[in-house]
Parts: structure tokens; sequence; C-alpha cells
């Protein structure tokens, strides 16, 4: 600890102002920072503080996202290595999955890393933690067989469109991790869609593309007449295996229970907002068992899916647990929370069923949401301030 | 008698509590007071240095209005002036003669009552003596304007920064002079409220009882004149009721009482050696309360609490406002890896830290915890505001310059409490910006 100490005081005069390093100071000061809570003291009343920053803040998301991550680096090298015909034993597949996962990760935190330092030390700032978090959602929302480069383009148009040009971090409108998403769905959708993304291609294990439907792709195959939950059964996706996760998919988003690992654990140390991840479970039983009053023959089956199937189907859960509640593009008022929660449901179920073009309809529903959480804010407060007796 | 529930605010268990037994301190060889920290005085210094002054002689008044007097807390020889940035009165020093000489005024007679006196002789001899000052009118905190009557006085039994001495410590032996205090009050208000904290009730004498309007449940800043205010207004008109602390009332009874400007003063004092009451009088340097306060390295002196007190030197001394000394020490040591520490003795509204499993005390400083950050929006502090501000919103709008949408949303009712600026985990100094959008609204207003 004390050799830590002198490095960064001994370092220290090549990143002060006159340093030839100055542009870099926020490298510097992240890092040290990292290493040293600073002894910083208040300057006036409140003489007192309490303990919580923003680095632990942000940390604990970090926390919450350990079992999805986990988990998703097996799941991704258990389902490539099933489809490539290689053996599922335990560590050879973590090992794979580790292959593809880690890369992805890498990039992500390097790259917006970079874009993070480059405008910290135009503007003077110091680099804000909120990216630590943007950095590991990113690759955890990505099919596993996206191109580095294009997980590259896409963690910097989160980064740079999605919050530098608002003003950084607690400025933003929108999730960067999800406007980078949505940025590669759109300009990329053949990779980033379709059946042939979700697993892992070991071609370096002499294999070919690799097809491996996910639950939402087989859904928006089915035909008429025949119930969705019968279909996937027939294509193997009980309930069940849904919940825990053990399909093809993105890296860390498949698997509800690990979201539901994260969520009570967000809830537990209060970081995450439990009105949004309420809410959006409420949106989405309410609008799927709404749906299911109009199911019958001759409708399509969407509408008489069980509205259960819906929180454990794709990406709802990840993206409500860890999307929905980045608190800078939500609500900041506790009832509009229950609003926004509530619609990115509703929204997320509507998307899926009478929109073809998108079998997944979370990562819109949040962006669409983030747009409105300003106005939504908005209406409470006005709300809440006609009860008041005025001041003036 | 009405009770009223505070629901939110901050049970903060800091460790460092005033034993309740009360020493006496008044052996003193100088006084010192400054007009530094009070608030939207505009000072007019009445004495130089090497003067001699009497035991309420006038030191200093406001050039805004004269009439505000702040006299002499003892009789001696002014030793010296020391001036702050713009050159504000930071110390007058007097060093005390072996008697002191007295200035008088006139008092009471015998089983007289304050009433008898009507409305302008009293708001006469409570500006001549001194004591009109301890006096204050919401929302802005200034002096009370004498000359335009306020809806209502309220006086607030209790101080529930930490640490202050609760009111059984203050009125004892003092019961009838704060009675006269009372009395006096309500002749310079059609209505006075009394309030006092639940706990504290229970332990203040019969007679005080009889006298308490209201009962506030509720964690610290229930004490606070705006949040009753706030809790209990009808009608736009109670936003600028006066209010007086308990312990102040006493000085006023004193005062009309014995015609002679009230110095005796408790004080609690927190640091790490000292943890006590002290009976003691205006003036009375803090190194007097707490021996070595010059040796103590690396610690704050705060003339009050821990929330709304201000930082003062080691040659300060207990000024016309203060009932508290804290001493804390200063949180500036890094800490390795410390934001990973799990944190059992960490005080936190979060549960992010393992102190959420234990109740405290806390050991507390002055420390940050952390670096300032952009405001994430969390909203937090508006879970905090005791007068259900949205510190957030209302932040952002006075940054913005929308001076109308902040006064909207009850900047004026801001209290000043402290709490959203101390729950921020940005580190965001909310209250700073909430109190200066004030100040800059009151000058405009005082302007035109």
């Amino acid at each position: 600890m004390r050799f830590i100490r002198n490095l960064f005081e001994s370092q220290k005069k090549h990143f002060s102002k006159d340093g030839p390093l100055a542009w870099l100071a926020p490298l510097f000061n992240a890092t040290e920072t990292f290493f040293f809570l600073p002894g910083l003291v208040t300057k006036q009343r409140p003489h007192v503080r309490d303990s919580l920053d923003l680095k632990r803040f942000m940390s604990m998301v970090l926390v919450a996202l350990v079992p999805p991550l986990l988990f998703g680096i097996y799941n991704t090298g258990y389902q490539a290595s099933q489809a490539a015909g290689l053996s599922t034993a335990w560590l050879p597949v973590v090992l794979r999955g580790v292959e593809v996962v880690l890369p992805l990760i890498i990039v992500s935190y390097g790259v917006g890393f970079f874009w993070e330092l480059l405008f910290a030390s135009i503007r003077g700032h110091e680099i804000s933690e909120g990216f630590l978090v943007t950095g590991l959602l990113f690759p955890l929302i990505l099919p596993p067989t996206t191109p580095l480069w294009q997980a590259a383009i896409g963690i910097s148009f989160g980064v740079v469109i999605g919050k530098e040009i608002f003003g950084g971090t607690g400025r933003n409108v929108f999730n960067p991790a999800l406007t980078g998403r949505a940025f590669l769905f759109f300009a990329y959708p053949a990779q980033m869609s379709g059946d042939q993304v979700w697993v892992a291609n070991l071609a370096a294990h002499g294999t070919d593309v690799v097809t491996g439907a996910t639950p939402l792709a087989v859904s928006a195959l089915s035909q008429a007449g025949k119930s969705m939950a019968t279909v996937l059964n027939d294509a193997g996706f009980s309930f069940m295996r849904m919940f825990w996760g053990h399909l093809p998919g993105s890296v860390g988003g498949t698997s509800a229970f690990c979201c539901l690992l994260g969520a009570v654990f967000l809830i537990v140390v209060g970081v995450a907002s439990y009105r949004i991840m309420l809410g959006g479970v409420i949106g989405v039983l309410a609008t799927g068992g709404l749906l299911n009053l109009f199911a019958g023959p001759g409708a399509h089956p969407w509408y008489g899916l069980n509205p259960f199937y819906h929180l454990v189907m794709g990406g709802f859960a990840f993206g409500i647990v860890y999307m929905a509640t980045d608190p800078v593009s939500a609500p900041g008022m506790q009832k509009s929370r229950w609003v926004y929660g509530f619609l990115i449901g509703m929204l997320t179920v509507l998307i899926r069923v009478f929109n073809p073009a998108y079998p997944e309809g979370v990562m819109m529903a949040i962006l669409f949401m983030n747009l409105f959480a300003p106005l939504l804010d908005h209406v409470e407060i006005q709300l809440r301030l006609r009860q008041r007796i005025p001041n003036v | 008698m009405h009770t009223i529930h505070i629901k939110k605010g901050l049970r903060l268990n800091m460790a460092g509590t005033p034993a309740m037994e009360t020493k006496t301190r008044k052996d003193l060889e100088r006084l010192v007071v400054s007009a530094e920290p009070i608030p939207h005085i505009k000072t007019r210094l009445q004495v130089g240095e090497g003067d001699r002054v009497a035991l309420g002689s006038v030191l200093f008044t406001d050039k805004r209005n004269p009439d505000i007097r702040f006299l002499s807390p003892g009789g001696g020889l002014v030793e010296t002036i020391e001036y702050g940035p713009r050159r504000a009165i930071r110390r007058i020093v007097v060093k005390l003669d072996e008697t002191e000489a007295e200035e008088t005024f006139p008092a009471l007679k015998t089983g007289e009552s304050p009433e008898i006196l009507g409305r302008d002789e009293l708001v006469k001899r409570l500006t001549t003596g001194g004591v009109w000052p301890y006096i204050r009118s919401l929302p802005f905190r200034d002096f009370a304007d004498p000359k335009t009557p306020p809806p209502a006085v309220v006086v607030l039994m209790d101080c529930l920064d930490l640490f202050h001495a609760p009111p059984e410590i203050y009125l004892n032996e003092r019961e009838a002079v704060f009675e006269t205090g009372l009395q006096a009050l309500s002749t310079l208000a059609p209505v006075v409220s009394v309030v006092i904290s639940a706990p504290a009730f229970a332990a203040i004498p019969d007679a005080i009882q009889q006298a308490v309007t209201h009962k506030v449940a509720g964690a610290y800043p229930a004490d606070d004149p705006g949040v009753f205010v706030y809790k209990t207004r009808t009608a736009a008109e109670a936003n600028t009721s006066w209010y007086i602390h308990g312990a102040d009332v006493v000085l006023l009874g004193q005062f009309l009482t014995d015609g002679r400007f009230p110095t005796d003063r408790v004080v609690a004092v927190s640091s790490p050696d000292v943890k006590a009451h002290f009976h003691t009088r205006i003036g009375a340097p803090v190194s007097a309360l707490v021996p070595n306060i010059e040796a103590l390295e690396n610690h704050r002196i705060i003339a009050g609490g821990v929330f709304r007190g201000h930082g003062v030197g080691p040659g300060a001394g207990v000024n016309y406002y203060d009932t508290a000394v804290t001493v804390l020490p200063e949180g500036n040591a890094d800490e390795f890896f410390g934001f990973l520490r799990p944190g059992f003795r960490k005080p936190s509204q979060w549960r992010t830290f393992l102190s959420a499993l234990n109740a405290g005390p806390f050991e507390m400083d002055t420390g940050l915890h952390g670096e300032e950050r952009a405001c994430i929006n969390c909203g937090t502090c508006a879970t905090v505001c005791p007068v259900d501000i949205l510190p957030q919103f209302t932040m952002k709008s006075l940054v913005a310059d929308e001076i109308e949408e902040a006064l909207s949303h009850g900047l004026l009712d801001c209290v000043e409490c402290g709490l959203c600026s101390y729950v921020c985990p940005s580190k965001v100094d909310l209250c700073e910006q909430l109190r200066h959008g004030r100040q800059r609204f009151y000058k405009e207003q005082a302007a035109s």
C-alpha cells in the first residue's frame, strides 16, 4: 500500500498542470482514486456526509451483474460447444465461453474508455464511474457472434452519441449501452438478428455457421391455430428452461433467474428502483393478460400466450433490471417510476406481438420510454406543485 | 395540544453525545464575539481597539436598521478587532476587568408582566437591550422587522442538530424567566406556538408543559421553524412568521426581569476529550470549554452542530446565537480501496455498506467520502427533504437561472437543513446551491 502510494506521489508531477502529460490527468486521477478514496473534506455546512459515493454506487451494479456475466460465459460456451458437437464438460465449455465473451468485454471497455478519456481530457472533467456499468452492460446484450469491430463501433456510438454529446454522465437522455445496441441493430441487421447469430461460431474447431433460434424467433414464426406455448415446447423451450436461461441468445441476457438474483441484490442495497422493476413486471402481465382476452381461433397465437412467458422470454428480465433502472435516463420522481416501468412492460409486449419485424421489444421499449422520462417527471412535478401552498 | 408527525428527515446516530451533567465555566479573562456568522447583517462597528466597554455597551449595529444592536457581553478593554474577507468583523476580543462596568436598562417590577408595557415600549426595550435580534423572521431568517407585525411567533424548544442542550437542561432553574419571555412574545404577535419534540416534552417541568402548543414527532430537522410552518400553514400568510429558540426566550425573559444584558448560556460541547454541557456566558472562548484546543491537530472546530454550524478558528468565542461547540476530526486521509471496503462502521443512509446492520453510534469526520460528480437523478435528496422540495430539480432550475421555477418548487420553504447535501452520492452540495439561490433572491427583493 505504501509502495502504491509512493508510486502515485512520484508520478503525479508529470500529470500536473504544467507537466508533459497534463492532458492525461483524468486518466491518472481515475487510476489514483480507484486505489485511494481521496480524503476530500466538506467546505461548509453540512460538515458531515454520507459514506456512499458514486464509485461504490456503480460498483454495486457491477456486483449485481456478476450472475448474468458468469452464467453468460458458461452458456455461450455451452451453446457453441453443443452446436459444434464438442464436449460439453464443464471446464472446456467455460474456456470456450471466455474465448468468445472476454474479447467482447475488452473491446467494449477499451474503446469506450478511449472516448471517455478523450472527452474528459478536452472538457477537463474527471472520468465518471457510470462508464464502468455501460462498458459491461453493452457486451452482455450483444449476440455472441458479434464481430469485434462492430462491438467497437457500437460502444463508440453509445458513448459518444448516446452520452457525451449531451454533456456526459448525468445529462444523457438515453441509456448509452442500449443506444449502442440499437445502432448496431439498425446498421448491421444481418449480424444482429435472424437465426444465425445467437450461438457463437467456433470456426476454429471446424464447424460451419450455426443456427440456433431463440424462443422469440420461434414464436414469431408460429402459425395461427396452434398454441404458442406448444410451439415453444415443441422447439424445446419450456417455461423453466427459459427461466433458467440455458438456451441460445445474447451473451448475458438469457437467464431470467440470474437477473432475478441481480434484482434482489440491487433492491436490497437500494441502488436500483424497485418501482421501475415491479412496474415493468406489472406492465407485462397486465398487457399480456389483456391480449389473452382477444385470444381465440383465428387470432394470432401471440394473443393467447400466458403473460408470464413474456417475463422469461428474450431480454425483458435483463432490460428491466439493469437497463430501465439506470437512474440518469429514468424519471426521478417516485410515481413516474411506476408509470415508466409499467409502460416499458406494456410496450415490450406490444412490440413483440404487433411488430413481427422486431422479435425483441424491450430494447425499443426502454429507449422509447427514456425519451418520455422527462415528460413523466414534469407532469408529476406539476401535479405535486398544485397541492403546495405557495411561498413567494 | 397537537402532535405533528414529520416522516422525512434523518436520524443520525453519531458518537459523541454530551453528558447530561452541567459544568460551570465563568472564570474567564477574555470574551470573543463575531459579526461574521450573523446572516444578512451589514455591520457598522461602534467601538475601536483600545476603547473601554461596559457589559451592555454597543459593539456593532446593522446599517440597514440602526435599531438592531449587538451589545458587549462583558466589561473591559477592547483588545483586538480582527477582520475576515470583505471586512466582515471576525473577532472582537474584550479583555475583562476585575469588576466589570455594566449598562443598566429599565426592568420589570416584581410580579409585573411584560404585557403591561404595550407593544411599542416592549419593542423599544428589547432593541435597546440587544436581545431583539434573537427574534427572526421566515423565510429568509433575517432579524424580525418590528414595524410589520407577524402572523405568529414560533418558539422552538429543541435543537436536534447534533449536539445541542435539550430543554430540560437550559430551562433548569429558569422556568420563571422563560415564562416572562413567552408573555413578551404574546404581546408582539397574535399567536405564539410553542413547539417541542415528543421526547423532550416528557422531561420539562409541568408549568412549561402547559405552555406547549405543539408536539413534533420526527427526526432532524423536525425542530425547525420552517418545517413547523410548512406542516401547519393553511394560507400563504404564515410564511412570514417570526421564530425564536427556547434558549433565547430565556434570554429575553432574563433581560426584561433584571434589566441587564443577559449573557448566561448553556453550551453543549462535543469534542474528542470533552463531552459535556457548560454553564457559561456569551463570548466565552472555545479554548475555555475545550482545553488544549490549539493542540488538536487536524480537527475542525464547529460553532453549532454538524449540519448547521460553521467552522471557526481556535480563537473564536461562543457567539450570540451559539449554543453548541462541536470538534470533528478532519476526514482528509486517503483510504486504500475505500470504495470496496465492507464498511461496518461507515454511517450511511444506504444499504450498500454493512453498516446497514450496525445501529451505531458512529464516529464521524468531515470527509466527503468521495468526489463530486454530476447529479444522476437518483432522487434520494427528495426522500429526506422535510418540506417536500425536490432538491435535484430545484437545483437544476437554479443552475439554469430559472428562478421562477425554483420558487414554485418551494425554494423559500427550504430550511437549509443540509440533508440533501448529506445524502447525495454524487456529493453535489445541493444545500449550498439552494441557499445561494435564496440569498440572491432576497438581495434582489431588498433592492427593489
